[in-house]
């Protein structure tokens, strides 16, 4: 049997991940010695409000005491998206008080907040926009714990950072291995408090990053590792978490799963999904892993006539064994689909419809329709800018986008016999 | 110590390799100037790019490269593998030879390079995004079927590009990029 029969081995692949990872129900207490490792005497921490007011941040300093270490500065005001002069504003006060380190607390909006404030603080520079764009960023950054409080954007081990520049009205994406922390610690305590929606959303999101990184055009053999991991830690873990939010071991397991997600797709990038979520986020203001909850089942099935072998594959982890080995090869990839509607269906039912699953089905806090049908357009057309699509296996034009978004609006399956195929 | 024991490694000049490339980008970027006045597609994508967009497409570290540009007047222009003194909008850089010829010999179609970052974008995402749509359209009007197919993601369907539009824009493009 020829080895390619079993796996496919790309001819030529990349893969990094330097990030000193910490996990554990009371991982937070080795901080002290951590941070002493990186030489980092006068840290600065950087979170949000919400981060702050939920009680996390003192379980951080409550732990740094214990070795009479003291964060010099902290910073509680980043907002929801993160924004070139929150960053502008952070570097100020770091350089102000003194400050030799950073530590970041929150989600994906505060570890890119800390992410430019660590470019700016040891580049000593004023301006962000010289570094904006991929390898811009040309040397070692000073010392970055990372600590995420939701399990999701996985920020924690990638080497990228997306800040807005909201004068301008545009994203500045930043990617630099330089990026990457020195640190993470994911320490369950830390998303204890997460709401069961966003517990929901978060979670899926750190799925489609594992099931894409898994089946569009950069998978290679290291991220496959960590995203299989992923997909059957979150499988066996999210409705419980949903329904029992104090589940302290499955809280881990979901942190844990965002970080190998995190891992995975920051080498093997994205596809579909994230290129047409990027567009409902910028054109509709939908938060990120709504979008990738709803369009996961659409990206699989769009795809599957390029990517049947990978899709099936990924029955194992999502379903178990069992279901896996019943199920013949060829209905594999379409098993795998329905098993992702059923998931997506199961938080639905457990956070009492509050987690959408069509687009028609987003609605904000005061009720209203967050993605109007007559929207479509629009966000087909700003998808087609999203560079997200260079690494989804099949080709998409403006026509495939809308049929796309109209399936995905209505909740109906892709007629799979539109898809254009070349 | 005699530091003369020790002399600096050169590497290869690669010359024959990088005569074909260069051959490549010159191709490449008269056939884009073309097909900017033969296809609509191409000519759309052009009008939304702003007025002072430049490629530089490129070998690292020291070339072949090619410049492509919008005119004043809008017209979209080959301007040469020279650098003289171009401000290039979008960057796209090959990191090597080797790589350069997997692109140019069809080994691997653009989407795949990317994937297995041999080839790096500086510039707006969105300029990148067009430009690979544009490639996409000269490479199916450039190559044959057989080759094209390997070079692109999908080759497009008759309701994408009919035969007419396909042959007669091929042989245009073909006497344009090819006359002076």
């Amino acid at each position: 049997m020829k080895r390619g029969a079993i796996m496919q081995l790309p001819a030529y692949y990349e893969f990094c991940n330097s990030v000193k990872t910490i996990v554990g129900h009371k991982a937070l207490e080795q901080i002290p010695q951590s941070l002493k490792a990186i030489n980092a005497q006068r840290p600065m921490i950087i979170t949000d409000k919400g981060v702050e007011q939920a009680g996390l941040i003192k379980i951080v300093q409550a732990a740094m005491q214990k070795s009479k270490l003291k964060a010099a500065a902290l910073f509680d005001s980043v907002p929801a998206d993160s924004d070139v002069k929150v960053v502008n504003e952070v570097a100020k006060i770091y350089r102000a008080k003194k400050c030799d380190s950073i530590i970041a607390v929150g989600g994906g909006s505060v570890l890119d907040t800390a992410k430019g404030a660590n470019i700016l603080v040891s580049e000593n520079a004023a301006d962000l926009m010289q570094f904006v764009g991929y390898g811009n960023v040309k040397r070692k950054l000073r010392p970055f714990v990372a600590i995420p409080t939701t399990a999701g954007t996985g920020s924690e081990v990638t080497s990228v950072a997306v800040i807005a520049n909201h004068e301008k009205n545009i994203k500045m994406a930043f990617g630099s291995l330089f990026l990457l922390p020195d640190i993470a610690i994911i320490d369950s305590r830390m998303t204890k408090t997460l709401p069961p929606t966003i517990t929901a959303f978060t979670g899926m999101d750190a799925l489609t990053h594992a099931v894409e990184a898994y089946f569009c055009l950069a998978k290679n053999p290291l991220s496959d590792t960590t995203a299989l991991a992923a997909i059957q830690l979150i499988a066996q873990n999210l409705v419980n978490v949903v329904k029992k939010p104090s589940d302290l071991d499955g809280r881990l397991a979901l942190a844990l799963a965002s970080n190998l997600a995190g891992m995975a797709f920051s080498n093997s990038m994205v596809g579909l999904v994230h290129n047409i979520g990027h567009a409902i986020g910028g054109v509709c203001g939908v938060p990120h892993g709504v979008c990738m909850n709803i369009l996961l089942p659409y990206g699989l099935e769009y795809n599957m006539h390029k990517r049947s072998q990978y899709i099936g594959e990924l029955l194992y982890p999502l379903a178990g064994e069992e279901v896996y080995n019943k199920t013949p090869k060829k209905e594999r990839p379409l098993k795998t689909v329905e098993y992702i509607r059923k998931l997506i269906q199961d938080l639905h039912d457990a956070t009492d419809g509050k987690h959408p699953r069509f687009l028609k089905e987003v609605y904000d806090r005061t009720g209203k329709q967050m993605i109007p049908k007559e929207k479509l357009p629009d966000i087909a057309r700003t998808a087609m800018s999203d560079p997200a699509q260079f690494y989804n296996p099949e080709d998409l034009d403006y026509n495939d986008y809308i049929m796309v978004l109209e399936a995905a609006w209505e909740g109906i399956p892709l007629d799979r016999k539109k898809i254009k195929k070349g | 110590m005699n530091a003369l024991q020790y002399p600096e490694i050169k590497p290869k000049k690669k010359f024959i390799k990088r005569i074909y490339i260069a051959v490549m980008l010159w191709v490449v970027g008269r056939a884009i100037q073309a097909a900017a006045k033969v296809d609509r597609e191409v000519k759309e994508e052009f009008a939304k790019l702003k007025d002072n967009f430049l490629l530089k497409m490129w070998i690292w570290p020291n070339g072949p490269a090619m410049y492509v540009g919008k005119t004043k007047d809008g017209k979209v222009k080959y301007l040469g593998w020279k650098d003289k003194g171009y401000k290039p909008t979008l960057t796209m850089t090959i990191k090597s030879v080797e790589a350069a010829m997997l692109l140019f010999t069809f080994q691997e179609g653009t989407a795949i390079s990317t994937a297995r970052n041999r080839l790096v974008v500086d510039g707006d995402l969105p300029d990148a995004c067009a430009l690979v749509r544009i490639l996409n359209i000269v490479e199916v009007y450039l190559l044959p079927k057989i080759i094209a197919k390997l070079a692109v993601k999908r080759y497009p369907k008759w309701s994408q590009m009919n035969p007419l539009r396909k042959h007669f824009g091929r042989i245009l493009i073909y006497v344009r990029a090819f006359t002076f």
